[in-house]
């Protein structure tokens, strides 16, 4: 019986182990897209086509407050999965929820900024300069409103069922793919928002 | 306080320090232009690497060494990716002109016909007009001048004057001129091939604001 236990749960294990390989794997296959994206931006951020640039239309306030948003988000993620991992179900389930509210204002203060200057004339189709920061910025916008889906939908199967095995691997999941969304964050805040001011 | 929880206390803690840090150095513009970017680029690495760490707990584990090898190749690719088409971008778009620079460069070589045709270029250049540029103002606001005059910008301040034609909102080349940048105590002469009027105004100083009225002789 207790061959049966330990056997079983280093099947669980080793379950874990390939499954998580599996999501880095993903993961990396993302840092990819976006590198294209950023090469992409890089090469076209000076297209303006006599219209207005970076400087001009970026405010650096609202990016840092975005930054620190996400970095929160990224650093109570990371304790819920604490939680999670000792069965604290109810510790998980308050550091998951203050990690779904940063990332919903994070996404908020995007998508304002966004609906700004899209309501100022620049939109998607102004210049290339437009197009590479709307694409490059909106994918990792896109990424992050999936992030708060599953998280939400994540949060219901613990609120129902409790915190097992197969739920505590889907944490450990979710929260690399946040930590990763955070990491991407860091070059567009570095080379879009910091670096249009240099 | 376990060990792991104090790792993710420690990662977030330099995190925001390296966020605070190039905000300030951009802000206060301390150092300027590429020291600038290679410092704030610097710095992006560095919090990748903490956050990769501290936060992602890579290199950790029984079967990690996989995770590693993939990072860094995935690292790898997207070096190459990004800085490989930032040089070649970057080669191309100097060998090659815009329509802009063209217009800019007829004009300054004085081709006045390509291929039979008449490029609207000043081959014979008549009076020259004086604009200053002293105490933040620009005088006289609007200079009035016939086509292939020439127009001389003086900078009497101590700073640096950068020009740019058009608004602030929306910018409009001056045949083919997108910026005219005057050092300290500096002239800077340019001819005027195109007819019309045109704004222009420093960037930096909203109250460098004037304009050139331009006129065909006939």
């Amino acid at each position: 019986m207790v061959e049966h236990t330990s056997k079983h749960a280093a099947h669980e294990v080793a379950a874990n182990e390939r499954v998580m390989f599996g999501f880095w794997i993903y993961l990396m296959t993302d840092l990819l897209l976006f590198s294209v994206l950023f090469a992409a931006y890089a090469v076209l951020h000076g297209n303006t086509v006599g219209g207005v640039t970076g400087r001009t239309l970026f405010t650096l306030p609202l990016a840092l407050q975005e930054t620190i948003l996400l970095l929160t988000s990224s650093f109570t993620c990371g304790l819920g999965l604490l939680a999670a991992r000792q069965n604290k179900k109810w510790q998980t389930l308050i550091c998951f929820g203050i990690t779904f509210i940063l990332g919903a204002l994070f996404l908020s203060l995007e998508l304002k900024e966004f609906s700004e200057f899209i309501s100022t004339g620049h939109t998607l189709q102004t210049n290339a300069f437009m197009s590479s920061f709307f694409v490059l910025v909106g994918t990792h916008g896109l990424h992050i409103s999936s992030g708060l889906l599953w998280m939400a939908i994540t949060m219901g199967y613990i609120l129902k069922r409790g915190l097992n095995g197969p739920l505590i691997r889907k944490l450990a999941l979710l929260s690399l793919f946040w930590h990763f969304l955070d990491i991407v964050w860091i070059f567009i805040f570095t080379i879009v928002y910091l670096g249009a001011y240099v | 306080m376990n060990k792991e929880t104090s790792s993710y206390i420690t990662g977030f803690i330099i995190s925001v320090i390296l966020t605070f840090v190039p905000y300030t150095l951009v802000v206060h513009h301390t150092i300027t232009g590429r020291a600038l970017l290679i410092t704030i680029l610097a710095i992006a690495m560095t919090q990748l690497m903490v956050q990769v760490l501290y936060f992602l707990h890579l290199g950790r584990g029984a079967d990690a060494k996989f995770n590693v090898y993939f990072f860094a190749g995935t690292f790898l690719t997207m070096l190459i990716v990004v800085a490989g088409s930032v040089i070649i971008i970057s080669n191309l778009h100097s060998n090659m002109a815009t329509i802009d620079q063209t217009k800019q460069i007829i004009d300054s070589e004085g081709i006045y016909q390509v291929g039979g045709e008449l490029t609207g270029a000043c081959h014979v250049l008549h009076a020259n007009h004086v604009v200053t540029i002293e105490n933040a103002a620009v005088s006289p606001a609007v200079t009035v001048a016939n086509k292939c005059d020439t127009v001389t910008f003086i900078d009497k301040d101590t700073a640096r004057v950068q020009i740019d034609f058009g608004t602030r909102r929306k910018r409009a080349p001056y045949a083919g001129l997108t910026d005219i940048t005057i050092a300290k105590e500096h002239t800077k002469t340019i001819t005027l091939s195109q007819t019309g009027t045109f704004q222009f105004s420093d960037n930096l100083r909203p109250t460098v604001l004037g304009a050139l009225a331009v006129v065909d002789e006939q």
